[in-house]
């Protein structure tokens, strides 16, 4: 367990403190912002439909691919994640501690996001409901993400990009447009989670039983791949 | 090179590694016991690739190298019996010098991280900065701060690339014996330097490495003698070019001399017995010395004659 917390406690206070992080907790508090704007215009927008477009399509992802690829990505491009590396521990123990403050970080920021964006939209009890289904929705979805961008920063040097692409063309674009792609979507599998507690509010291209299927794949695969990959991991020397 | 009777700590059998088409480190084998070795080498030599190789953290493309009598690649559990400084400036910049070796500390499953760091940083004299950012020190601080993560576990094996860039003189002396006492009590310590003076003072046995191939490996003094030894070339430039260059093809120690662009080029076999009589020489051709200079005395000029031999 010691490992598992010094693992954790030098994740967290590297990647907490710079600045990426104040702009990461701006990109959560946009949404409230715009919220909060709508309201004071006298507006009453569809809660569902405006916690999809902000936090669950934008909010959600970016937060979980700054986190998600920095936990790992940065410490190998920098070079300390060398002192991780020649320590007797195994490599999965590595990857499941940047998974975890990974998917703990971005879900501290989201879900409070989507909570408060969500009450100050207000919409009732429909609002309300769709309102508190998201919000473990998008706890969820942060480990899915999280597990997920870790992966891909210990496969390639490129996981920023490679994350973008998939968070914009492919759960933006293509899902839309091919619903067989949607199986593959961390983004439904978000949607199916909260549809399970708010049918009514949310619509999801996943059945439950599927979304619970992506997430378990996503988890366990995101993280095996990471540290299979991680154990094979090659330190170049400087000459 | 490791003692006799003993099983080698680190031994290399045909070891290569190539990145695609580069060929970084060709064909070493080498084995060695308890002492400091230092791997000498210009830089862009292969040394680090060794190193990180030794240290796991590089598969070799060919050949059989073992740590411990283990093989290295892919064997986290050989880190209990390893410590690392790795070339590369990066520590956890966030750190204190003491979080940082209580870091190394606990995910070496020590009892007691707290003892086992204090002790650490104590080893290498960083105590007055100890509970100060690592982001906040000075270059050889950071260089003590990366040692005390390597030695906090006392590794029997402490392989050690470059290790005192940025240190000062007085820094150095007390790195050197701080090396020299863990190598007394039976450790195997591997460093790398391109500083010639920096092997000289510390190890024992030396590996020179140039190109990725193994120059020459053995006793430091054996070493130095065949570099001081190697061929020389000097430009000399005196009152009387030409008359210099017939007494001095006549000196047992000279085997050539050519006046080229109006300077004169002498080459010789034995520099110590040259640069002695050379005033001597030109003294009895009734010659006025006014420059001499050797022609090839980088460390890189010395490296490719060891690959030569």
């Amino acid at each position: 367990m010691t490992i598992f917390i010094t693992l954790v406690d030098v994740t967290l206070r590297g990647l907490v403190g710079r600045r990426r992080t104040v702009l990461l907790v701006l990109l959560a508090v946009l949404p409230i912002g715009l919220a909060l704007l709508a309201r004071l215009g006298g507006e009453t927008p569809d809660a569902a439909a405006a916690l999809d477009a902000l936090v669950v399509r934008i909010v959600l992802p970016l937060i979980a691919l700054v986190f998600g690829t920095a936990a790992l990505g940065a410490e190998i491009e920098d070079g300390t994640a060398v002192y991780l590396l020649t320590k007797p521990i195994a490599r999965l123990h590595i990857v499941v501690a940047k998974v975890v403050v990974a998917a703990l970080l971005t879900a501290a920021l989201v879900a409070p996001s989507a909570l408060v964006t969500g009450l100050l939209m207000g919409g009732g009890d429909e609002g309300l409901a769709a309102t508190l289904a998201v919000t473990p929705a998008v706890i969820i979805g942060s480990l899915l993400y999280a597990a997920a961008f870790v992966a891909i920063s210990v496969i390639t040097t490129r996981a920023l990009v490679i994350g973008l692409v998939y968070v914009v063309i492919w759960e933006g674009i293509l899902a839309g447009i091919l619903v067989g792609t949607r199986i593959f979507s961390i983004r439904e599998a978000v949607l199916g989670f909260a549809g399970v507690l708010a049918p009514d509010a949310w619509e999801s291209g996943l059945e439950a039983a599927q979304a619970v299927a992506l997430a378990l794949v996503v988890v366990i695969g995101g993280i095996a791949l990471g540290a299979r990959r991680l154990a094979v991991h090659e330190v170049r020397g400087g000459d | 090179m490791s003692g006799q009777g003993a099983a080698p700590a680190i031994e290399l059998d045909h070891v290569s590694r190539w990145y695609g088409n580069v060929v970084a480190v060709n064909d070493i084998s080498f084995s060695l016991g308890a002492g400091v070795t230092g791997l000498l080498g210009p830089n862009g030599a292969g040394k680090s690739t060794l190193l990180h190789m030794l240290a796991g953290l590089l598969r070799p493309s060919a050949g059989r190298l073992t740590v411990g009598g283990e093989p290295a690649w892919r064997n986290p559990s050989l880190y209990r019996r390893i410590g690392l400084v790795p070339e590369r400036e990066a520590v956890h910049a966030f750190l204190t010098g003491f979080e940082f070796a209580r870091m190394n500390a606990r995910l070496q499953r020590l009892p007691d991280p707290d003892a086992a760091a204090a002790r650490a940083i104590r080893t290498v004299d960083l105590e007055s900065a100890a509970h100060r950012p690592i982001g906040t020190y000075s270059k050889g601080m950071r260089q003590r701060a990366k040692i005390a993560g390597a030695l906090v576990h006392e590794p029997t094996i402490l392989l050690l690339d470059e290790p005192f860039n940025g240190m000062d003189p007085r820094q150095r002396l007390h790195m050197i014996a701080l090396l020299r006492g863990m190598a007394a009590e039976g450790r195997t310590i591997l460093f790398s330097s391109h500083i010639l003076e920096e092997v000289e003072r510390l190890a024992d046995e030396v590996l020179v490495i140039h190109a990725g191939r193994l120059a020459a490996s053995g006793d430091f003094r054996q070493i130095r003698r065949l570099m001081t030894d190697r061929p020389h070339t000097f430009r000399i430039r005196s009152s009387d070019d030409r008359a210099l260059g017939a007494a001095l093809v006549a000196q047992p120690a000279v085997f050539g001399v050519e006046l080229t662009d109006g300077r004169l080029i002498a080459r010789v076999g034995d520099y110590g017995a040259f640069t002695a009589g050379l005033a001597t020489t030109a003294k009895r051709a009734a010659v006025s010395l006014y420059e001499v200079a050797p022609t090839d005395d980088s460390l890189e000029s010395v490296f490719a004659y060891l690959v030569r031999r």
